[in-house]
């Protein structure tokens, strides 16, 4: 395309051009996005007449009644207690399997690892009838826990796969050799060596089951039955047959619903894309 | 020790649900019949290949699995190529495109089916009688409604998808771009050429992520149209869900899950040895 010759003018106009047209392309990508945020401001007719432009007032009188109906505070914080919970236990528990998984070069350890990898082949909906049957014969029906427990299961096979690799590759087995001459306990070796030098891999396993854990919606619907026990998009999920004529009112629970997520990819979002994207390549 | 609690919460709420799902599918455990469970061979999986439902879903659920891969890739790699440009914008264009992906299926799924709506809100249907033509029943008609479901998840996936695009370009030596340029090789030349043979890794971990996601759909069909009209969106997993739990035919569910994991693991191998004949060339 270069080799073509052009007056400077064209040479110049060329990339503004397509600047220009990757800007209006995106623009339009985004108006669902958009659509919604402006929405969730208006009255009914104002929505209908004026579909994309700005609020002609902001009134927060949709986000209110949004606020109460969703009751979110405790959806929120039962995501947050999810979330956070099984992120921990992923993160922890995964590092920790990877480790030994890692250093230890027994058959049986072999035998493990294809046994968690095959975690990521089978897709976990296959087993839901019979999870769903076990967790209300334990007695973790209704309560966070359960999906806490069932949530760091679904992310273990992933985690494990990338810390085993990262450990496999990049940590030094010398530190540990000496560490263990030392007199150091396989633990604490674990604890005070390896684990610190897992911190890449750790904010990129953490990143991607928060993500994952958050927008889970099957377990929290199908193992936690109870209002006070409902998580954001069981919220939204079960007004929205209520609400589906009251579209205006509805349009701030959809939002309030994706406004934690929205905030923390706006906030984070070069560790969010890195953290959701580094996974993959190096697999 | 170290492997111990990883391993327990595993095989608990993981490797004995799916074990005993195997086990269960040659039984007649469901609703009416929780505790006489006694085995029958093969008659779950001869009723799944009788009846219609099953096929629909399984059809549904490979042109949905197929057509998304296809698309989202298709797409996702020319906008690599494009936002790995010298833009002034192009962190912004980046981020914007990558937002879907941040969202939950569910969500994306309530505001598109507002979006679609023949109502008169119907954003779409409104631009759409703005300029002249008919309202289209996006959701409604059997005939598009799967189509306007994967539509919206090609929305959603296809900037990240780029993002793992981009990474791959950022790692090619732009000294093959200058040698290909010397030897007179024009823009689309080097694309074939250069771009796609190394765009390899993400390449076969896109399409193979996209398409494994696309077998267990769920989220999108139950919140844009519950797998209707009709049976028109069912998919394998919403009618394991619909069957399985909401009717209380557990060992059907079971057996369809079984029949579900093998296609997932065929579609899965074929297509790793489809990209690498297709890397090895």
């Amino acid at each position: 395309m270069q080799r073509m010759r052009r007056s400077p003018i064209l040479r110049r106009l060329g990339p503004m051009a397509f600047e220009a047209s990757a800007i209006i392309i995106a623009a339009i990508f985004i108006i669902p996005v958009y659509y919604l945020f402006v929405t969730t401001f208006k009255s009914p007719a104002e929505a209908l007449l004026q579909p994309l432009s700005l609020p002609e007032t902001w009134t927060w009188d949709n986000y209110v009644k949004a606020f109460d109906t969703m009751n979110y505070m405790r959806a929120l914080t039962n995501n947050a207690i999810i979330s956070a919970g099984a992120v921990a236990g992923i993160v922890l528990f995964s590092a920790m399997a990877a480790y030994t998984l890692a250093r230890r070069n027994r058959r049986y350890s072999k035998l493990l690892y294809v046994l968690f990898l095959a975690g990521m082949m089978v897709p976990y909906q296959m087993g839901i009838l019979t999870l769903f049957k076990l967790v209300s014969d334990i007695g973790l029906m209704n309560r966070l826990a359960g999906v806490i427990l069932i949530e760091i299961a679904y992310g273990l096979p992933f985690s494990i796969f990338l810390f085993k690799g990262f450990i496999s590759s990049t940590v030094p087995i010398e530190l540990e050799e000496a560490a263990k001459i030392d007199g150091c306990s396989v633990s604490r070796t674990f604890l005070t060596i390896t684990l610190p030098l897992l911190t890449p891999v750790v904010a990129t396993v953490a990143i991607l089951n928060m993500l994952a854990t958050w927008n889970d919606f099957i377990t929290p619907l199908l193992f936690l039955q109870s209002r006070d026990k409902g998580v954001l998009l069981l919220e939204v999920f079960r007004n929205i047959g209520q609400f589906s004529v009251d579209w205006t009112s509805l349009f701030p629970m959809l939002f309030l619903s994706i406004a934690p997520l929205l905030v923390f990819y706006l906030l984070m979002q070069k560790y969010v894309i890195a953290g959701m994207t580094s996974g993959s390549l190096k697999g | 020790m170290l492997l111990l609690p990883a391993l327990a919460i595993y095989a608990f709420f993981f490797l004995y649900p799916t074990a005993s799902t195997f086990v269960y599918s040659f039984t007649n455990w469901s609703d009416v019949n929780p505790r006489d469970v006694t085995f029958v061979g093969l008659r779950n999986y001869a009723s799944i290949f009788n009846e219609d439902i099953y096929a629909t879903g399984i059809r549904n659920t490979l042109i949905y699995a197929l057509l998304s891969t296809v698309l989202i890739n298709a797409l996702a790699i020319p906008l690599a190529v494009a936002l790995n440009r010298k833009l002034k914008t192009r962190l912004a264009l980046r981020s914007i495109f990558f937002m879907p992906a941040v969202f939950s299926p569910l969500i994306i799924g309530f505001l598109w089916s507002y979006l679609y709506s023949t109502s008169d809100y119907g954003l779409i249907n409104q631009a759409l009688s703005g300029i002249g033509l008919d309202k289209v029943n996006f959701l409604g008609d059997p005939k598009l409604a799967l189509y306007s479901v994967i539509f919206t998840q090609v929305w959603q996936w296809t900037g990240y998808n780029m993002v793992i695009y981009l990474a791959n370009l950022q790692s090619i030596n732009p000294e093959y771009y200058e040698a290909a340029h010397l030897d007179g090789a024009n823009t689309l030349q080097s694309f074939r050429g250069i771009t796609l043979p190394l765009l390899a890794p993400a390449i076969t971990f896109c399409t193979v992520t996209v398409m494994i996601s696309g077998l267990k759909v769920f989220d999108i069909i139950y919140s844009l149209t519950s797998g209707g009209p009709g049976h028109a969106t069912e998919t394998i997993v919403s009618l394991m869900v619909k069957r399985g739990l909401g009717e209380g035919f557990y060992a059907l569910g079971a057996a369809f899950g079984i029949v579900f994991v093998i296609l997932v693991g065929l579609i899965t191998l074929v297509q790793l040895r489809l990209v690498k004949i297709w890397g090895d060339r």
